[in-house]
């Protein structure tokens, strides 16, 4: 499915006298299906607010735009929201704090049964099956434990996979990796990359890690106070170190050090990734 | 759900906010039991309440249509207790009647009786919270407070549960606003169904919202101990509320108020004009 996105605005509280003051601000943007966007941007700058558009969680105001995914029409009024968002999955930040049931499988079947009434009891089992081994999580361990006695890893890993148990097709994740050990990081990003090869067709990630950006997204957007000002590959928006710094934002490590190198009259090219920067480097020893 | 600001306090500087949160906490009090004085049908009692209201407003620089707004929130009582009344209240003479709807004068009386008296009631009542911010009005109660710990009532920390509370208030509202938004995003329904799928519909915000709240508790409790807090002992107060002359002159005023509709109730309006 892909994402397009017309000259969307949006206000917060429309009574408020600073009409200056847009969460949003004319946002044009097409995420191919197949893609792994990241957006960037500092804290208010409005990455959550446009991502939340995406599911219908925040609603198109009057005369600001317009968002297509896939065949759904979200401008329409009639868009039916249920559909839309068992296609395009979300992943809240701390996503462990949206658990709720007596247990693991109660929990992460919530989804399934509210968008799929009628699926029979076999059906749902399967499908909570897959979705906690696609997670990492052994399913006849884990299944009547309660959530709440999990460690905060698993505990997260069960929250995500009560959103993907669904099969979105789109799957949102808002600041996915914040308060994880490098260790978990990593097998998070693994996740990610495990299910983008599967039925996720189209990840899109909010964060502020700019290594997980470069090092994972085939393209990205960079948002400044409502505005989305640069959209790209990692390396065409990480170009303008300067642009960078005076957005408050950090570069990724590869960056860096390119940058650096630069300044010392090396001159290195390469995607960013550090396997891109690796054989950059050494493919230029070699010679 | 953000916009559900708690306590509504319009902040601007005027002659009623700069009242001490102490008397006007009594005021307000003293004010709902004027209301209350009222005796019944004595109508130009209300109307001086209503006089007393909207000078308080106007002296307080508060929007009147602000000051309304509060009576929204109760309007469904309102209506009730006066329907109740119009309609089953079987005093004084037959006005009208058709099929089995009778309504008496003094059941018309009454209606209107209470609708004047809880309103007036709610609108002071506003006003003390459109005035007074939930800090000054929980240190008010504190200091008000103060007399209960002769009998050993652990008033300090009374009014740190409150101020904590009020505190974090917004903080579980946002909370509250991510949670719903994540279980939306899982097909979760809150708005069909009869009232018990829709109370069943509330139990996947419920628990997490009682987690969140426990630790952020938990939380709160390390961080002031880490701090070295220690509940009241010698413990001094940033701001230190002092009374002035406006708390005389509004003092005064509602003196004078509930006077004067002591006087109407004993004698009547027009022997107190003449």
């Amino acid at each position: 499915m892909q994402i397009e996105v017309k000259n969307l605005s949006f206000t917060y509280s429309k009574d408020s006298k600073n009409l200056s003051n847009k969460a949003l601000d004319d946002i044009n943007l097409t995420i191919n299906e197949g893609d792994f966007f990241g957006i960037i941007g500092q804290t208010g700058s409005g990455k959550t607010t446009f991502v939340q558009h995406l599911n219908g969680l925040i609603r198109l105001q009057k005369n600001s735009g317009e968002i297509k995914i896939g065949d759904f029409d979200l401008s329409d009024k009639k868009c039916d929201f249920k559909a839309l968002r068992s296609k395009v999955g979300m992943v809240f930040q701390y996503p462990e704090h949206q658990l709720f049931a007596e247990t693991v499988f109660e929990d992460v079947a919530f989804g399934l049964k509210n968008f799929q009434p009628n699926l029979c009891d076999i059906e749902i089992a399967q499908r909570v099956e897959d979705a906690l081994f696609m997670v990492g999580l052994d399913f006849n361990k884990i299944k009547d434990k309660s959530p709440f006695e999990l460690s905060g890893g698993q505990k997260r890993r069960v929250a995500i996979a009560g959103v993907i148990v669904t099969r979105p097709e789109v799957l949102v994740l808002d600041e996915p990796a914040a308060g994880l050990d490098p260790i978990g990081k990593r097998d998070f990003i693994e996740l990610l990359h495990r299910l983008h090869r599967t039925f996720v067709k189209t990840i899109i990630i909010v964060s502020h890690d700019m290594n997980l950006v470069s090092e994972n997204c085939n393209r990205a957007g960079i948002f400044s106070k409502g505005k989305l000002i640069e959209v790209g590959t990692p390396k065409e928006i990480f170009a303008n170190v300067e642009k960078i710094k005076a957005l408050g934002l950090d570069l990724p490590t590869t960056a860096k050090l390119m940058h650096e190198l630069k300044s010392k009259g090396v001159n290195i090219d390469c995607d960013l990734t550090v396997q891109g920067f690796i054989h950059a480097i050494t493919g230029r020893g070699a010679k | 759900m953000k916009d559900v600001s708690f306590g509504q306090y319009y902040p601007t500087k005027s002659f009623v906010h700069n009242l001490d949160a102490r008397i006007k906490i009594l005021l307000t009090i003293a004010y709902i039991v004027a209301v209350f004085l009222v005796g019944q049908f004595q109508f130009m009692g209300f109307l001086l309440c209503l006089i007393f209201v909207i000078l308080a407003t106007a002296f307080a620089k508060v929007p009147f249509f602000r000051v309304l707004k509060s009576i929204k929130g109760i309007l469904f009582v309102i209506v009730l207790s006066a329907i109740l009344q119009l309609f089953f209240n079987q005093d004084g003479a037959l006005i009208f009647e058709w099929s089995f709807i009778k309504i008496y004068d003094k059941g018309l009386l009454m209606a209107g009786f209470i609708i004047a008296r809880i309103t007036l009631v709610v609108l002071g009542a506003s006003l003390l919270t459109l005035t007074t911010s939930p800090v000054e009005i929980a240190d008010g109660i504190e200091s008000l407070l103060y007399p209960l710990k002769w009998i050993k009532f652990p008033v300090h920390e009374f009014a740190l549960i409150m101020s904590i509370a009020l505190r974090f208030i917004p903080t579980l509202l946002e909370e509250t606003d991510r949670i719903i938004k994540a279980q939306k995003a899982r097909g979760a329904d809150f708005e069909s169904g009869n009232i018990f799928k829709k109370a069943k519909a509330l139990i996947p915000i419920l628990i997490p919202l009682l987690i969140c709240s426990f630790r952020r508790a938990d939380e709160l409790a390390d961080a002031m101990d880490a701090r070295c807090y220690s509940g009241s002992k010698n413990r001094t107060k940033y701001k230190k509320m002092r009374l002035s002359w406006r708390d005389l002159v509004g003092s005064l005023v509602v003196a004078l108020l509930i006077f004067g509709i002591v006087q109407f109730n004993v004698t009547g309006f027009l022997a107190v004009v003449l």
